[in-house]
């Protein structure tokens, strides 16, 4: 039996009817048509699915659509800037932060709500936030150096321009 | 993987009402989730109603009083890491919770969520024990603390039983002064489930300057968290001086690690020794204000 | 070579902001509306049986099923190299995992709810689940009609065994080169089995139409050669090539796992059995884990005959390689292995035969790193262990063995040009070789590590790459490749190589990834190749557009051919210094005469590359006489490890890789390669691992206990050094390096261990337990 639910994503006042065994991945994928939170795992082990509920990083394949009423969701999809990148997005698009950019959506998220909560972080607590999201591709070290790039921790950087 | 079962999900909006769902057969109890999603997944539970508790606000606290720390049913470990009573009053609770899985996990997890999984790997499990923590349970008939030992019962099995809920935790408070220290070994930095664990406490005693009382436990290493009472004994008797040498020959007496795909039984018994004594290091050291920070890396 | 304006620059990736927005889409992310289909797929629970009977009748009765699929609607053999396997098991299943039946239904829940009803009744025989096992005299046959399987020439395998190919490699004369050592050296290493870990697992959706075309989208490496094998397989179907089209929407990894034809042939079988409506095959990671290809196992076996002086005379390597049970596409893997399982060094007297073996594991297959990632960890460790024998330094020992251009090859051909030497000089002062370190920490030792890599593609003689380049009205262009991006940056490459030729910046060039309806043919994306095939295909489409731009500009405006160029996206004379016609006044609409005609055209630049040089012919006895590799990519990489004695747990300070990539297109790219490679390879020696317990079941199918890294677990620094010795037919010079910076990770880590304990790993992984235990036992 479907059941109604109400609740802000990306900024708008949505109301869906989801049954209360599809998970929140699942309705917003197949339900709503927001596709950027992927499927990686489907037991919180990747971090592939990961969104917002009320400004905090959740596994959205561990979390029921039905649980979300009332809720705030966020998903990659708003943390767009008026349709410009944000700081962070720009910081990974210059360190090349990403390579086949599956775990891209999770891991911006994973890293919107650390600088949120900590505004100067240190490498290692970057290192400890991202930990959950997982990626095959970077070995990781240019993504670290975004989101301390996003903190104003290292200097921008430059792009690697050898003579 | 799609869920197959289907269900229906209730929340109720008081704990009267919660207890009555759950007093329905086969309903299940849903906080975190972050378990009982999985096992939805693999079918491994295949519930009729599903009571989500997350309405009921009287779950959601973190309280100092009557010298324990009692905390909800719903206390999410992320809560738990961000408590300013739990820093202050028992900051290796905190130590422990940043063991745990990651963020996003911790976001939603709960710690009682966490002692009601009762696997053998859980983080949890030795504080709970070493310190004589009570589990809070509520049913249509009336309430009951169950000491910590005494809450674990087998792999996945506890003492709580049908219609049950666990409401919080109660974990008494050390008197006098006191440090702890929690160290877990995973194959690697990154999260992952305990390989073996090993928790320590210290605490000054009433009884003078010298004398001190220990309190240890493993996990990871048996069915259940064990507590290591001749380690406990030893040290007590032991005063100042700590003889590590007799005091690892007690370890494989205390433990009954297997070998699985996680680690062999050698390494467990190995390295809890090597943590029993990184981490009764640790808990002195922060005892005398000379050691570790709470959540630096030990191992 | 200097006065490149794109190439060798860190070019912004132009496939950036569609992965950084959640814009780009994978094949997951790809909508096919309300009549869309749902495969589960019920797998083998056993390593080896005889299906005797498979009942379907409850599956069907659920409300919602559509159809339920077996062997028996396909009973053809296909594959990649050899026809060994099939689209469903057919009497027979020989892996835990592989696919029996399929259910399709409606949605992927009642899909799944079915599949649980669908019975199939086995007989279990003894699985073979070692090398050991599976080559000794009396061994169950896991392929009985080995000896009918239709392969590729260069596969040798041996009817009525276990042996699926044997390759065989004789240089000079080995008995000879042990004779003239000093010292013969001999040991064993092992390796086991590994998982790719794209994070996107595999997926798949096949649409059968009713005028009978097969279209299918896919996360895949390989296009056009998933086509041909849809083809292939469904031949008796009536389809043809052009009936069948691929679309590769964005790839979320692929690390070879996404190469040649796995579970994708279900979802193209499938859709033939319900014509109109499309159905979707989706793997969970569980599935990801045993049924696509895995890196497959080996046991090295190697002598080494050297001087006192620490010159090589001569090497024999025998490598048993557990390939799974089915080898259509692991069988290569063996393959190149061998040809190249020296290293490289210049050894006068080889002897190698690299063997690919049947067992009831899941099917090997590509993974980067194509064998040599596992024979490098034997050999490049015991390598050490000989130059200490001698009491020789290990980097030395390298130094003086080390291939050289010109150096005769394996097989008999020659050496590519190559920097090997500087980059063993260059790693070595990076990391400070020959100072030692003590730990501040007495608990802790530190040690450092060296080794030597090389790979070269592993791909057929004819393997060729083809690229369309199209001029749109405002000087932009779009250009038509079928490699794939798999995440390496191979868009922004292509872009730069094309803007080089033509004068247009990179950001005003777009390449996608293919539809093989509207895209030029590509062989596959693996064998770090494309850069370097796919490059020239690129390079020369934008040579022929250029051309047919000065032609046209020549001759209807009557300047000389040979004065004219292009810079700033204008055509400029070298004769007519004011002379500058933009592009884009005429790449489409041609340029007016003044009767009010128009010359010229829609631009539209056409290349193909083939590696005219390569040939799979040899003697197979010997593997003399043909020239199956096109070129080596050499390097040298060397590591700092801080090792606790108690823990076993491993600290990484420093690790340095360079190589000699011919000439570096993107430098910020391939400094991305080295740290994303080298942090997957480090993961392999440390702590990953496919465990199977005794009855070939896979123990750790998910990332709970198949751990890869997190960002925990970097190195705290990683120094990429590039050395240029320009590949002569290389695009600009270059060459392949996508697969070498992950290939040295494991001995490295193995020779630093023995330089900080003294002890000596054979097998992998090198876990901290394997350590400190290894520590204790000492």
């Amino acid at each position: 039996m479907k059941k109604r639910i109400r609740f802000v994503l990306n900024g708008e006042k949505r109301a869906i009817d989801v049954a209360p065994q599809e998970t929140l991945l699942e309705a917003l994928r197949d339900g709503l048509g927001v596709k950027s939170p992927k499927c990686g795992c489907d037991r919180g082990d990747c971090g592939t699915c990961t969104v917002m509920i009320d400004g905090r990083t959740v596994r959205s394949c561990l979390v029921l659509g039905v649980e979300v009423d009332g809720a705030v969701v966020t998903t990659l999809e708003g943390v767009m800037e008026n349709g410009e990148l944000s700081p962070l997005q720009q910081a990974f698009l210059d360190r090349n932060a990403f390579q086949c950019g599956f775990c891209a959506p999770g891991m911006i998220m994973s890293a919107t709500e650390l600088l949120a909560r900590n505004e100067q972080p240190t490498r290692e607590e970057v290192q400890e936030g991202l930990a959950g999201n997982l990626c095959r591709c970077t070995g990781y070290s240019p993504i670290i150096d975004a989101v301390l790039e996003t903190a104003g921790v290292v200097p921008k950087g430059g792009r690697d321009e050898r003579p | 993987m799609p869920i197959t079962h289907s269900f229906d999900y209730q929340k109720p909006g008081s704990l009267r009402e919660a207890l009555a769902l759950l007093a329905r057969k086969s309903a299940v109890a849903l906080a975190g989730g972050t378990d009982l999603i999985g096992h939805l997944k693999e079918g491994l539970v295949s519930p009729e109603l599903l009571v989500d508790l997350k309405g009921l606000k009287e779950l959601k606290k973190i309280e100092h009083r009557g010298g324990a720390l009692h905390i909800g049913a719903l206390v999410t470990f992320a809560e738990v890491i961000d408590s300013k009573v739990i820093g202050k009053k028992l900051p290796v609770l905190a130590e422990i919770a940043r063991k745990v899985a990651s963020v996003g996990i911790r976001n939603r997890a709960t710690l009682v969520g966490n002692l009601c999984s009762a696997v053998p790997c859980l983080d949890t499990g030795p504080i709970l024990v070493a310190m004589d923590a009570l589990v809070l349970v509520k049913g249509k008939r009336g309430s009951r603390k169950i000491p910590a030992e005494k809450w674990f019962i087998a792999p996945r099995k506890t003492a709580r039983k049908p219609g049950e809920l666990v409401t919080g935790i109660s974990i008494p408070l050390p008197r006098g002064k006191a440090a702890a220290c929690y160290l877990k070994l995973g194959r690697y930095r990154g999260e992952d489930l305990a390989q073996a664990s090993v928790f320590v406490s210290i605490e000054q005693s009433s009884r003078g300057a010298k004398a001190r009382n220990f309190r240890v436990a493993f996990g990871s290493v048996g069915p259940v968290p064990c507590r290591a009472r001749k380690i406990e004994k030893a040290l007590a008797a032991g005063g100042a001086l700590i003889d590590m040498v007799a005091l690892k020959k007690l370890v494989p007496a205390e433990i009954s690690p297997i070998t699985d795909i996680r680690a062999s039984k050698e390494y467990r018994l190995h390295m809890c020794q090597v943590m029993l004594e990184r981490a009764l290091a640790a808990a002195d050291g922060r005892l005398n204000g000379t050691g570790p920070a709470y959540g630096a890396s030990l191992l | 070579m200097s006065g490149h304006k794109f190439i060798g620059k860190s070019v912004v990736r132009v496939d950036g902001k569609a992965k950084l927005t959640g814009a780009a889409a994978f094949v997951d992310d790809l909508e096919f509306g309300p009549g869309l289909l749902h495969a589960v797929i019920i797998e083998s629970p056993h390593a080896y049986a005889k299906i005797r009977k498979i009942d379907f009748a409850k599956a069907l009765d659920v409300e919602g099923v559509v159809k339920v699929v077996t062997g028996k609607e396909f009973p053809y053999r296909f594959g990649l190299y050899m026809h060994d396997r099939y689209v469903f098991a057919q009497d027979h299943v020989r892996f835990v995992g592989e696919q029996v039946a399929a259910v399709i239904a409606r949605t992927p829940a009642v899909a799944k709810k079915a599949a649980g009803l669908v019975k199939v009744e086995y007989e279990v025989l003894k699985p073979v689940l070692d090398v050991e096992t599976a080559l000794k005299e009396d061994a169950r046959l896991i392929h009985p009609e080995l000896g009918n399987y239709h392969h590729v020439p260069w596969f040798f395998p041996k009817k009525d065994t276990n042996i699926a190919h044997f390759r065989k490699v004789r240089k000079g004369d080995a008995e000879q080169g042990f004779r003239e050592a000093d010292h013969v050296f001999e040991d064993t290493y092992t390796v086991p089995r590994y998982a790719h870990c794209s994070i996107e697992t595999h997926g798949a959706i096949g649409l059968f139409d009713h005028s009978r075309r097969l279209t299918v989208w896919a996360a895949s490496q390989s296009p056009h050669t998933q086509r041909h094998l849809f083809a292939e397989a469904l031949a008796p179907l009536g389809l043809k090539h052009k009936d069948i089209r691929v679309i590769a929407p964005s790839v979320g990894g692929g690390f070879g796992g996404k190469a040649g034809v796995s579970m994708e042939i279900l979802a193209a079988a499938l859709a033939t059995t319900v014509q109109g409506s499309p159905v979707k095959v989706h793997w969970t990671r569980e599935q990801e884990f045993y049924n696509t290809y895995q890196r497959q196992g080996v046991v090295a076996k190697m002598r080494v005959g050297v001087k006192n002086d620490g010159t090589i005379t001569a090497l024999e390597q025998k490598l048993y390689w557990d390939a799974g049970a089915y080898v259509e596409y692991g069988a290569n893997v063996v393959n190149a292995a061998g040809l190249s399982a020296s290293g490289p060094y210049r050894i006068p007297n080889v002897h190698i035969d690299s063997v690919c073996v049947y067992t009831n594991l899941p099917p090997g297959g590509p993974y980067r790193g194509f064998g040599y990632s596992e024979f490098l960890f034997g050999l490049e460790s015991h390598f050490n262990e000989v130059a200490k024998k001698l009491g020789i330094d290990p980097v030395e020992f390298r130094r003086k063995n080390a291939i050289c251009t010109g150096d005769v090859l394996n097989y008999g051909g020659k050496m590519n040009p190559s920097g090997l030497l500087e980059c063993i000089d260059k790693v070595a002062r990076e990391i400070d070789w020959g100072k030692k370190r003590v730990s501040a920490d007495p608990r802790k030792a530190i040690g450092k590590g060296f080794a030597l890599f090389w790979k070269a593609p592993a791909m057929p003689p004819n393997a060729s790459s083809t690229a369309f380049l199209k001029f749109n009205e405002d000087g932009s262009l779009n250009i038509l490749v079928s490699a794939m991006e798999i995440g390496q940056g191979f868009l922004t490459v292509m872009a730069q190589i094309a803007a080089e030729v033509l004068s247009v910046p990179p950001e005003k060039i777009r390449v996608e990834t293919p539809d093989t309806d509207r895209n030029p043919y590509e062989w596959q994306t693996v064998a770090s190749h494309i850069t370097w095939g796919t490059g020239n295909a690129v390079k020369k489409a934008a040579i022929d557009a250029r051309e047919q731009i000065l032609d046209i500009v020549s001759s209807a405006l009557g300047q000389p051919r040979e004065s004219l160029y292009l810079d700033d996206e204008q055509v400029r004379s070298r004769s007519d210094a004011g002379f500058a016609l933009p592009l884009r006044d005429f790449v489409i609409n041609g340029i007016m005469m003044k009767d009010g005609t128009f010359r010229g055209g829609p631009i539209i630049g056409r290349g193909m590359f083939m590696p005219e040089f390569a040939s799979a012919l040899s003697d197979p006895e010997t593997s003399q006489g043909g020239k199956p590799n096109v070129h080596y990519t050499v390097g040298a990489s060397a590591i700092e490890i801080e090792v606790d004695r108690e823990t076993g747990k491993i600290t990484i300070p420093k690790v340095v890789l360079g190589v000699d990539c011919g000439k570096v297109l993107n430098p910020d790219l391939l400094k991305g390669q080295v740290t994303g490679g080298m942090v997957q390879g480090l993961a392999t020696v440390l702590y990953e691992d496919m465990r199977f317990d005794e009855k070939g079941r896979l123990l750790n199918p998910n990332f709970t206990d198949y751990k890869i890294p997190t960002a925990l677990d970097t190195p705290e620094e990683i120094v990429s050094i590039f050395v240029e010795h320009e590949q002569p037919d290389g695009p600009f010079g270059a060459r392949g390096v996508g697969e070498h910076t992950m290939i040295p990770a494991a001995p490295i880590i193995a020779n630093a261990i023995e330089d900080a304990l003294g002890i000596r790993i054979r097998s992998m992984p090198i876990t901290a337990e394997k350590i400190a235990l290894a520590i204790k036992d000492s």
